[in-house]
């Protein structure tokens, strides 16, 4: 059904004849291979279906507008602003895609420490503009790209720096929200004109409506301002980088070191891990290069810092005993930035972590202390703006078994099962590349102020456009990964989440499906309390099924 | 190579948005940190690098056939590359720009050409120019009343090639002149084209004509061939990214410097010093075709080969065009080497440079876009408290000149090699 001339006319009335397109060439390049962000929703050739049109609202008004529009005439919307992955897509076929990148303003009010940003306000430029004020914030696991806006308000937002600043679940201050009919709520103390530092008042509270543990993941209305906590950065007013692209440096004065603090075995990383948390010496604290397999990952830490390597490289840098040396010596590891507030703070937390690797056993990885590498690791981890590596294997990867939240004494001491079971797998067949089983990565502690857990995710790097690549590996985690979770009693499957998000095709669940889906869940409560939420703000159900609800008539008597 | 070809490219493209932006380690505000003059000045997606994988995919797919304003849209292109250097941060199975290129390339073949577009290619056919309204007859008055060879009648080493802008721009005409006597007064065995002097084509190439490129550009590869030089030497950036990346995948393997490698060479040998105290803030705009794309082109023919099960490499080894070895120094040690010269760098500079504007024939095909795209340039450059512009292309100085009614927004905009003539 395309749209009517009436309803087109009215949306291009709001946003302007430049800001809005029905054309062909412009609706596909609002599409998404879904098998790139889960091979559940493969085959390779499913995607995202084609918008009626894409708009560009340009204000808060136009929003507003534009969502009236859209209850009027039953017409279902999807606002994104970067648009990584099938979640900011549209699921259904009369349906509008919504861009929000021209909205893009931000402020900063340093002495609160407190940053207002818009939705084309990406983790980046956020960070880039905080570091003038000698401020920084969490940047999400998924990467610097993200809008702050999505991440804050609409999803988990967990990231290597959250051990230090927190996730985006804990630094939501105040929202501007736009229902999904169209009213508009500010939330907190800006609601009460009070300004814009406190989610819970004076001023409507919204936290339970708009967040929670992962956000309404964009189907509630629209967020179109956002304020968040900015954590200190003692460092100067940019990134210092240096080098040759891709590998750039940052020369950071000496209160900031990064190093890859490895272990021999598994219980006393995770013994040492939780006394890293305890001891709140971490900036910065993750696992992260094992994601490219526990073969390479040595091998493309070279690659990484030299502009004249390539991915064909590996088999040779393989063979050479240094990187060999590496390898071996990053099996168990962890890495962290530690930052200094002052000489004496900085002193404080080196002595505190060497005497932590004393106690368990470790070391620092002599190679990723070498000033190329050391440096690049900084850049890496402060600015987290490498994380499309996470495609660079194979075009796509999908995030398995996932430990999630899981406490870490536990999660490390049958890790190694988990890896031999994917080495198995990569044996067995040609559909994910064989990188030596373990490809998990995660970050330390997922929480503010400490906490022995940790957001595994482990990789399998697969080709979203090989059907046997896409079959294989939700064969393979269906029958293997998942199996082991549910033997384990290690909760659902991590990619599994997503599948919850939408159907194999790319296409919403339908009402009855999403029911059929959350009747068997052991604690319903959540699902019928959102199914609330939903009909009191979302009568007419205009966004897609990423927002799981469970009508109270479905449930299991 | 045809469109099809890249559609491994397509599907693998993971939608990360990188390309839309500078390399994010370099990032320093909100204002200046996107790097694709198209998808920010337009704002859909689609005109981004993977907007523009995803349109191809569909083309080739035959899901799609280009619409009109799809064909528009594969022109607003720029070709400077930006998006190419973002992208390569994380990937190495990715080419955007020679994707986007070669997207020009397609809808031109399914009939989408623009009455711009015409005109330009029967210039470059008919009098040898890309520059609308220019004369073939009028090509070599640059030189008139210079004393200099003409290499096809005295043997000479070095040729010097000016480039369109050069040849015609009546401003520009007596600081091609004063280059011509700069590498004779050091001791270069110069000459010149003369009559035979023609356009190198790069523009076409940028803008998908490929067969007219290739055309010319073999003219010109045979003419220089015949000459016998040793050196070619332009002030030109597009001619030098012509001359040294593309030419040679036609079999021309003749030296080529741009005249600030040139320059930069005779200061670091003692036989340029700089006499004159220059009391100037400047800042340097990096040209693309000088600056990311200005890497030597290194002869492939290879295959797609996957390793370790479903790794994506190349065999042999396929090179890597990132920008890393781009000509960025040569520029800034001139710079460095006037005295009283302040360099302030604007914060989008080297590989991750923001285009000036005219790249892939945009100030022609679509004036507007092209006029904002070099005066969010000026913008950058004021914001460096600098009192003049500086680069080295003809066609960024008369972007930036252009754009801003030729007086520059209260910022001088010159091009590098007045400035070395006012400090000798």
């Amino acid at each position: 059904m395309a749209l009517s001339r009436e309803i087109y006319e009215a949306l291009e009335a709001i946003v302007g004849k430049r800001n809005i397109s029905e054309d062909p060439g412009v609706l596909e390049t609002y599409r998404c291979a879904a098998a790139q962000s889960s091979a559940h929703y493969g085959p390779y050739a499913h995607r995202t279906p084609t918008p009626q049109a894409v708009l560009m609202p340009g204000s808060t008004q136009e929003v507003q507008g534009i969502l009236r529009i859209c209850n009027k005439y039953k017409l279902k919307y999807k606002a994104s602003t970067t648009f990584w992955s099938s979640h900011g897509y549209i699921g259904d076929d009369y349906a509008i895609q919504i861009d929000m990148r021209r909205m893009g303003k931000f402020e900063i009010d340093p002495k609160n420490m407190i940053m207002t940003v818009e939705p084309n306000v990406i983790a980046a430029t956020a960070q880039a503009e905080a570091m003038k004020y000698g401020l920084t914030c969490n940047i999400p696991g998924v990467g610097c790209s993200s809008s702050m806006v999505a991440n804050v308000s609409g999803w988990g937002g967990p990231g290597p720096s959250s051990i230090y600043m927190g996730a985006a679940t804990e630094n939501l201050l105040c929202a501007e929200w736009v229902f999904p009919n169209g009213d508009i709520l500010v939330s907190g103390s800006a609601g009460s004109g009070a300004g814009w530092f406190s989610d819970e008042g004076p001023g409507p509270a919204q936290r339970a409506l708009i967040r929670g543990g992962t956000g309404t993941r964009g189907e509630m209305g629209i967020c179109t301002r956002i304020s968040f906590k900015l954590s200190p950065w003692p460092g100067p007013a940019y990134l210092p980088t240096e080098g040759p692209v891709p590998a750039y440096r940052a020369k950071l004065p000496d209160n900031f070191k990064a190093y890859a603090l490895c272990f021999p075995d598994w219980d006393r990383w995770a013994q040492a891990m939780m006394m890293l948390c305890d001891s709140e010496i971490v900036y910065i604290g993750h696992r992260q290069f094992s994601m490219f397999g526990r073969d390479i990952k040595a091998a493309m830490l070279e690659i990484l810092v030299d502009p004249d390597k390539q991915l064909c490289d590996i088999p040779t840098l393989n063979k050479d005993p240094r990187v060999q040396k590496t390898n071996k010596s990053l099996k168990i590891d962890m890495y962290v930035v530690i930052a200094g507030m002052t000489p004496e703070d900085m002193e404080w937390k080196e002595e505190a972590l060497d005497k932590i690797l004393e106690i368990y056993g470790g070391w620092k990885d002599e190679r990723c202390l070498e000033p190329d590498m050391e440096e690049w690791l900084k850049t890496y981890f402060i600015r987290l703006g490498h994380k499309n590596l996470n495609y660079t294997l194979c075009g796509s990867y999908e995030g398995h078994f996932g430990l999630k939240g899981s406490n870490l004494i536990y999660s490390a001491s049958i890790c190694e099962d988990a890896f031999a079971l994917k080495k198995e797998g990569e044996k067995k067949g040609t559909f994910m590349a064989a990188v030596g089983g373990d490809a998990s990565m995660g970050g330390l502690s997922t929480m503010g102020g400490g906490g022995g857990s940790m957001m595994w995710e482990f990789f399998a790097h697969f080709d979203a456009y090989e059907k046997e690549s896409v079959s294989g590996l939700c064969n393979f985690i269906t029958n293997v990964s998942s199996k082991y979770q549910s033997d384990n009693k290690l909760g659902h499957d991590f990619c599994r989440s997503t599948e919850l998000c939408r159907k194999k095709d790319g296409y919403s669940y339908s009402d009855e499906e999403l029911y059929n889906i959350f009747r068997d869940r052991p604690q319903p409560a959540p699902y019928i309390y959102q199914w609330k939420i939903r009909e009191a703000f979302n009568p007419n159900h205009l966004g897609g099924s990423y927002y799981p609800v469970l009508d109270p008539k479905a449930q299991k008597k | 190579m045809a469109l099809s070809d890249y559609k491994p490219m397509m599907e693998r493209c993971s939608n990360c948005s990188f390309c839309k932006w500078i390399p994010f380690d370099k990032m320093k505000s909100v204002r200046f940190a996107a790097n694709c003059p198209s998808s920010t000045y337009y704002g859909f997606n689609t005109y981004s690098a993977r907007g523009r994988f995803q349109m191809g995919l569909a083309v080739v797919n035959k899901e799609l056939e280009y619409t009109d304003k799809m064909a528009e849209i594969t022109r607003e292109c720029l070709a400077c590359g930006a998006c190419d250097v973002s992208c390569k941060v994380c990937r190495y199975n990715l080419e955007p720009l020679d994707h986007n290129i070669e997207l020009k390339s397609d809808a031109l073949k399914a009939g989408k050409i623009s009455p711009v577009q015409k005109k330009m290619m029967d210039s470059l056919k008919k009098e040898q120019t890309m520059i609308a309204g220019k004369k073939k007859v009028d090509r070599a008055k640059w030189a008139d009343g210079l004393s200099v060879k003409d290499i096809f009648k005295d043997k000479a080493e070095v040729l010097f090639f000016p480039g369109c802008q050069y040849s015609y721009d009546k401003k520009l005409q007596p600081i091609a002149r004063d280059a011509v006597k700069l590498l004779q007064k050091s001791g270069a065995d110069v000459g010149i084209m003369g009559t035979a002097d023609a356009c190198c084509a790069g523009r076409a190439y940028q803008m998908g004509f490929f067969d007219e490129y290739t055309d010319r550009a073999e003219k010109n590869i045979k003419a220089i061939k015949t000459a016998g030089v040793k050196l070619v030497v332009t002030p030109c950036s597009d001619c030098y990214h012509a001359f040294k990346r593309l030419y040679p995948q036609l079999g021309f393997n003749v030296e080529v410097l741009h005249v600030v490698e040139y320059i930069d060479r005779l200061i670091s040998e003692g036989k340029l010093k700089f006499k004159k105290k220059l009391d100037m803030t400047v800042t340097y705009h990096d040209p693309c075709h000088l600056g990311r794309q200005g890497e030597p082109y290194v002869a492939w023919s290879g295959n797609e080969k996957k390793i370790l099960n479903q790794i994506h490499t190349w065999e042999p080894r396929r090179p890597r065009y990132n920008g890393s070895h781009g000509i960025y120094d040569a520029p800034r040690n001139i710079l460095k080497a006037i005295p009283g010269i302040k360099l302030e760098e604007m914060e989008r500079i080297r590989e991750y440079s923001w285009c000036c504007g005219a790249g892939g024939g945009c100030s022609e095909i679509s004036p507007e876009f092209s006029d904002w795209t070099a005066t969010e340039r000026i913008e950058e450059a004021r914001a460096t408290g600098a009192n003049t512009l500086v680069t080295a292309c003809p066609w960024c100085k008369n972007n930036f000149l252009g754009a801003t009614g030729n007086n520059g927004n209260g910022i001088k905009v010159l091009d590098i090699i007045e400035l070395v003539l006012m400090a000798i």
